[in-house]
């Protein structure tokens, strides 16, 4: 999210109370904004159409189907996500946005004809003997999703944080509305206007793409795939993440204690879809804050380090801002936690309504609680990997993603053979484990900053 | 071209920025000490900025050259791909760590050069291939970081230490290249120097770890050029601001560098013998730099008599009014003075004239500033400006030949006008008092081959120019005077014989090449 920092600075820089609240609120929505409007979208879908979509078993089946649908299309492409931000970043810094548009139909092609293979596969496989229409539109979904965040990326890349949101919220307006006509169609129906709003955002994403690259000669590259150009390790950290992030869900599909058959091959946990859902929803404050800390302050003096280092400061004013480097970590860190500790009363205090509201027992209290705290930590998690990347520390941002993948099956796995008493534990455990991991690098690695800047070259 | 390469020589000149690939005064002379004894067997041994800075050798290579190899010091100053992070050898830190201490000692008169010496050659073995402190660790570990942010926080007084960060690489790195020629160096019965500066601390590290003999010629002296070259460059940075800055205090980075070449040299007298000056004043300046006495000698440069002794006026011929300067018309030679000391003679001496020899291109304002300053003293006959013209042809022509330098070594010229039986008028620089009066002893009995005057001071130029013009018995004293010099201590066959003894006496000592 690097260049947000700025227009939060200038919202921040008028410090009175309106432009503090302002800016949280901005970095709130821009922070969170996509994910929020497709997890409040696909709930209230299934809220507007109890009674009406009969049985209400369709409404479950197509709050699975998407489930899976962004499940697997976030972890495919991310493969691409983080490489490709690095190489929009760079050409962009080297003033040659003539190159950004073929890349992005290239990749855009790679990602849409895989997506379309595994989709394919996927219709004869898991879905099997489902009606046509329904595999159709599960294919179209999955690649529509899949090229939607590689759209998204390379939009962050080039800081159109508002322009992102905007199209999210409009399309899921739309998916809403067009729902409330076509839910008479059934499972089919839901789906459809899900298919159909994400055509419309893609088109719209694609179209403002188009607008700031004005095509010409080439329309195709592949100049990402150079390995000049191509680094592995992002690659690998992308769907290392993704994957690490998604594991215990998917185990908790599988598992037969925890999961009940929905629709084909796709098993879903309903004890354990729902509070990680509304978990998610918990960490708003604390991505507003992450944003506002890590990318005004840290960068703030991040800049400052290397304009001492390279403008001929004394040693102890680069020692001094590497210090402020450190504290703005520390203290960004420490609001989030105090801002999640807030969300996390909140959700104790609020819980029992809201699980009662969306008809799931009480009994699965406890584990709604785990998942917010252990939201809460990806938060920092996330703020923590964040500044190794402004460190170009790649390689360690890879070492922590396979610990948590590693962490999050096993801690899982453990979990679930322990009980439901223990359910949620696991990946809970491994985002504090890694947490940890994470800091002490960090600690490390900001105590040997200025070695590593002057004399590794 | 292929430069030749061989197994082994008899004796390695180490060249720092001079001979084959930059001409000048040292390279010439280089050029005809190797000629000058075919029997040996030499070894070219180039040190250089980078190889970009070099345009191809200059110079016909003798058939006795078997050997050239080059180095450049700052070719390599940033690594190819981004060097791993490395702790570094504790014990070596600790033996660095006793010479920077030793040095700050040394600073505060608290001890011995001696011991300084001592800790640099504990120091300058472990930084040979195969040392505790090789040139990775130097550069990527994080003991010299230490070290260097230490020394940052001790000493420098200029604020950027990006600056003294790169300062320290620069000035530094080159030793370990320095280490790594000594080691790879083919075997040679002994080594011989032009210059201290980086090629002289090659010269006492090769002395060290081999035991072969190291001869030091000093020319110009290296450490008092690199002084005035680093007080001028602009590439030093000073980053003081108006109120951190002295003006009597010298950048910090220059300090740095002046106190390098100043070690280096010290270094490298503690281990050369003999150490060569080329004129007395020289050789009382490098024993103020710290040469042992003992080992100090005058070797002069020397000219072939024959091709002026042949023109030589016969007794009794009147002397010509003509007033000879024969050099480039630059600041250096200080014309004006002598266009202004002309004003004077011609009042006194109508007749008189002065022929300015040599070209007048190198630095065309200076040229048309004398021009005009010898028209508004009303001498356009009296000052001439004759371009460059064969020395021999000229001399004979000229009553007496001047020079009004504000800085000179030994000056070839002076020597071939005595050849050709001419005295000379000089200003007080380099080596030329001794050239006119003689050094103590046989040289000073021979009486006075000219006159000596203050630099700047036209009056006494003039009166001494009139006093040889106008005063025959003294011109022909002065004369004879030097003739009798130029051929009894400035020949060139003395200094080949000269050189002979020390390179004789140096391979008998080493009769094996390592």
């Amino acid at each position: 999210m690097a260049g947000i920092g700025f227009e939060l600075r200038r919202l921040l820089r008028k410090n009175t109370l309106s432009s503090l609240v302002q800016t949280y609120a901005y970095a709130s929505v821009i922070g969170s904004g996509p994910w929020v409007f497709s997890i409040v979208g696909i709930l209230l879908m299934g809220l507007l159409s109890v009674g009406l979509v009969v049985p209400p078993f369709l409404v479950t089946q197509f709050q699975t189907s998407v489930t899976y649908l962004v499940a697997f299309s976030l972890i495919w492409t991310g493969l691409a996500q983080l490489a490709f931000t690095r190489f929009i970043s760079d050409r962009l810094f080297e003033k040659r946005e003539e190159m950004v548009l073929p890349n992005l139909h290239g990749l855009l092609l790679l990602v849409l004809g895989s997506a379309a293979l595994i989709g394919v596969l996927a219709c004869f496989t898991v879905l099997s003997g489902q009606s046509m229409l329904y595999r159709m539109l599960m294919l179209a979904g999955f690649s529509l999703l899949c090229g939607i965040w590689i759209l998204t990326v390379l939009l962050s890349g080039m800081k159109r944080y508002k322009a992102i949101t905007v199209l999210f919220a409009v399309s899921y307006t739309l998916i809403v509305l067009i729902s409330l006509g076509l839910r008479y169609y059934g499972l089919e129906g839901l789906l459809g206007s899900f298919v159909l709003g994400h055509l419309l955002l893609f088109c719209g994403m694609w179209v403002l793409v188009l607008r700031e690259f004005n095509p010409h000669r080439r329309l195709i590259a592949f100049d990402f795939l150079q390995s000049k150009w191509l680094y592995g390790s992002l690659v690998l950290t992308g769907f290392l993440y993704n994957l690490g992030i998604w594991a215990d869900k998917l185990m908790f599909w599988a598992y037969p204690d925890t999961s009940q058959a929905i629709i084909g091959g796709l098993r879903a946990s309903l004890i354990y879809d729902i509070p990680v859902f509304l978990a998610y929803l918990s960490i708003i404050p604390g991505m507003a804050v992450f944003l506002v800390r890590i990318e005004t302050d840290f960068v703030e003096y991040y800049d400052k380090f290397f304009s001492a280092v390279r403008q001929g400061g004394s040693l102890e004013e680069i020692d001094s801002m590497r210090d402020e480097m450190a504290y703005s970590i520390q203290s960004g860190l420490g609001e989030i936690a105090k801002i999640q500790t807030l969300a996390v009363l909140v959700t104790f205090v609020a819980g029992p309504a809201i699980l009662r509201l969306l008809g799931i027992s009480e009994l699965y209290l406890p584990l709604l609680h785990v998942q917010v705290v252990g939201a809460a930590l990806q938060v920092g998690l996330m703020a923590v990997l964040n500044v190794f990347f402004y460190l170009d520390e790649r390689r360690i941002v890879v070492w922590l993603c396979v610990e948590l993948l590693v962490l999050n099956i096993l801690l899982t796995a453990l979990s679930l053979q322990f009980g439901a008493a223990f359910y949620g534990y696991g990946f809970a455990g491994a985002m504090l484990i890694t947490l940890c991991t994470g800091l002490h690098m960090l600690s490390r690695e900001l105590g040997r900053l200025e070695y590593k800047t002057f004399m590794l070259q | 071209m292929t430069l030749p390469k061989a197994k082994e020589a008899d004796i390695a000149l180490l060249l720092e920025g001079t001979y084959p690939y930059v001409s000048g005064g040292v390279a010439s002379w280089i050029h005809q000490i190797i000629q000058a004894y075919p029997e040996y067997r030499f070894a070219l041994i180039f040190i250089g900025s980078r190889a970009d800075d070099y345009e191809g050798l200059r110079y016909q290579l003798p058939p006795n050259v078997v050997h050239i190899e080059e180095h450049y010091l700052y070719e390599h100053l940033q690594a190819n791909s981004i060097p791993s992070p490395r702790a570094g050898h504790s014990a070596a830190f600790a033996k660095a760590q006793v010479l920077m201490d030793a040095l700050g000692r040394h600073a505060k008169g608290r001890t011995s050069t001696d011991e300084v010496i001592d800790a640099i050659r504990t120091v300058a073995k472990e930084i040979m291939p195969g040392g505790q402190i090789p040139l990775d660790d130097f550069l990527y570990s994080e003991g010299a970081w230490e070290l260097i942010r230490q020394s940052y926080e001790d000493h420098c007084t200029d604020p950027s230490f990006v600056d003294y960060f790169w300062t320290v690489r620069i000035m530094f790195q080159p030793l370990w290249i320095m280490a790594r020629i000594a080691q790879n160096m083919l075997p040679v019965r002994m080594v011989h120097s032009a210059s201290t500066g980086y090629a002289g601390f090659l010269g006492a590290m090769v002395h060290d770890t081999r035991g072969i003999p190291f001869v030091l010629s000093e020319h110009g002296i290296y450490t008092k050029e690199r002084q005035i070259d680093l007080l001028k460059s602009d590439w030093i940075r000073d980053n003081r601001n108006i109120f951190q800055r002295n003006a009597s205090e010298v950048s910090h980075f220059r300090k740095m560098w002046i106190s390098l070449f100043e070690w280096m040299g010290r270094y490298c007298y503690a281990a050369a013998n003999p150490i060569v000056a080329l004129y007395e004043a020289n050789r009382q300046r490098q024993i103020n730099d710290g040469a042992p006495e003992e080992r100090t000698l005058n070797i002069p440069n020397g000219i072939r008599i024959a091709q002026f002794a042949g023109n030589r006026r016969p007794e009794g011929t009147p002397v010509p009014p003509v007033i000879c300067l024969l050099g480039r018309v630059v600041p250096i030679k200080d014309i004006k003075t002598l266009i202004r000391a002309m004003r004077r003679v011609v009042n006194q001496c109508p007749q008189a004239e002065a022929w300015i020899v040599g070209p007048a291109d190198e630095d065309e304002l200076y040229a048309q500033e004398c021009r005009n300053l010898a028209e508004s003293l009303g001498l356009q006959r009296h000052v001439q400006f004759l371009g460059f013209q064969k020395t021999t042809d000229i001399l004979p022509k000229a009553g007496v030949l001047v020079l009004s330098s504000i800085s000179e070594a030994l000056p070839l010229v002076v020597l071939e006008a005595y050849a050709a039986g001419i005295p000379v008028v000089t200003t007080d620089v380099g080596s030329c008092r001794q050239l006119v009066e003689g050094l103590e002893g046989a040289d000073k009995a021979l009486g006075p081959s000219g006159r000596v005057v203050g630099i700047a001071d036209p009056r006494a130029l003039a009166d001494a120019m009139l006093e040889l013009l106008t005063d025959s018995t003294a011109w022909q004293a002065a004369s004879r005077s030097g003739i009798a010099r130029v051929e009894q201590f400035y020949t060139d066959t003395r200094m080949f014989d000269s050189y002979r003894h020390i390179y004789e006496d140096a391979l008998a000592f080493q009769k094996e090449a390592r």
